[in-house]
């Protein structure tokens, strides 16, 4: 598959592998010891995910602080998919300064991020953004992606009402299926496509991480250096 | 050995920071960074000399600054030579980079990283629609 022509003009968005897994693999180890959370049974993704899934938001914002700590997450996310990233944007990058880690934890009114477009932060037109778990998904608990020409023709009906993720995208929510991944797979997407997280059931927290990168010879939108930073690849 | 925090003109780079807003945010990041503040120096408008913190730091003997952005730095070579020969050990921080660092290398490196974000093309969120944008982001070359 052609992953550029997938995100530019196929459905939007592509699962893709991990290309280094040692270095992913370091990845989910450092966030495991850089997170400040355990329930006593030693440390793995797993037990994490356990303690985490009984946590307060609060509790859970509190242990985000921790991971501030994180320094060189974006540089090491980018580098677990060098071939990929060089061929959508070359060697030299604007990367984001801080890769996230996004924790959902399972159980009604805990879906934290409603269904959105990236480009609504201000990132530019010419932005990829990963998304990576550090864990198996299982069924309903990961993310949902809306096809590009569908999430086309919602944000320009919303457009028109002078909305960005109005009613139509909010109403999503309720009735989508997100995809399946293995630990080593992620998901590669445009701006534009709509996606977002649905209530889930289950006695573990979902855990992943995202970096939104892109050639540093391509426009800016509203984002500049509070939010990348400058990265060439080797 | 002092703490300092220091406003600028309102044009820093690609932002645009009123002094009262700078402070804030400078204020902001020294809390959360267990920074104690004991002097604000303003530079005037329309320069990125740094005359006055160069002038104070041969006086008080600054030891960490903190600015609010990366853009703050000198641009031109002259002033640059002058920060690095006489600021070269002081800890510079930049609050809404969330970077701090010193020595000659980390300085260079960050007024090269400003440069390329300020030679980096940038699209008028105010002249453009969501369509628009979808539009320039689909006719993208590699």
């Amino acid at each position: 598959m052609n992953i550029y022509e997938e995100l530019m003009h196929g459905q939007g968005y592509a699962v893709i592998r991990v290309e280094d897994m040692k270095l992913f693999t370091k990845l989910r180890d450092s966030f495991i010891e850089k997170i400040n959370i355990s329930n006593g049974s030693g440390k793995n993704i797993d037990s994490l995910r356990k303690a985490m899934a009984n946590m307060s938001k609060a509790e859970i914002n509190k242990s985000m602080i921790d991971i501030l700590k994180f320094t060189n997450l974006s540089e090491m996310m980018i580098k677990s998919f060098p071939k990929l990233t060089k061929s959508l944007c070359g060697k030299k990058l604007f990367i984001q300064r801080r890769a996230t880690v996004i924790m959902n934890v399972p159980g009604k009114g805990q879906a934290k991020q409603w269904p959105h477009y990236e480009l609504m932060s201000g990132i530019s037109p010419f932005m990829y953004i990963i998304w990576a778990p550090l864990h198996d998904i299982e069924e309903m608990s990961g993310a949902f992606y809306i096809e590009r020409k569908e999430s086309l023709k919602i944000m320009k009906k919303e457009e028109r009402a002078g909305l960005v993720n109005g009613p139509t995208a909010l109403s999503m929510m309720k009735s989508q299926k997100p995809l399946q991944l293995k630990f080593g797979e992620a998901i590669i997407f445009n701006p534009f496509i709509l996606h977002g997280n649905v209530t889930f059931d289950s006695k573990l927290a979902r855990i992943a991480s995202t970096v939104r990168f892109q050639s540093c010879n391509k426009p800016l939108l509203q984002k500049n250096s509070e939010y990348l930073k400058y990265y060439q690849l080797t | 050995m002092t703490v300092a925090t220091i406003t600028t003109d309102i044009n820093i780079g690609p932002f645009k920071i009123p002094s009262n807003g700078q402070s804030m945010i400078m204020n902001n990041y020294a809390q959360r960074n267990n920074l104690a503040v004991e002097l604000a120096i303003p530079e005037p408008l329309m320069s990125n000399y740094f005359a006055t913190v160069l002038w104070l730091h041969k006086e008080r003997k600054l030891s960490k600054v903190i600015l609010t952005s990366i853009h703050q730095l000198p641009k031109k070579q002259d002033r640059i030579e002058e920060l690095l020969k006489n600021m070269k050990n002081v800890e510079f921080h930049f609050a809404l980079e969330g970077v701090s660092g010193k020595g000659k290398d980390f300085l260079l490196d960050t007024i090269n990283e400003s440069k390329i974000f300020m030679e980096a093309r940038t699209i008028d969120s105010t002249k453009t629609t969501w369509s628009d944008l979808h539009k320039m982001m689909t006719k993208n070359e590699k």
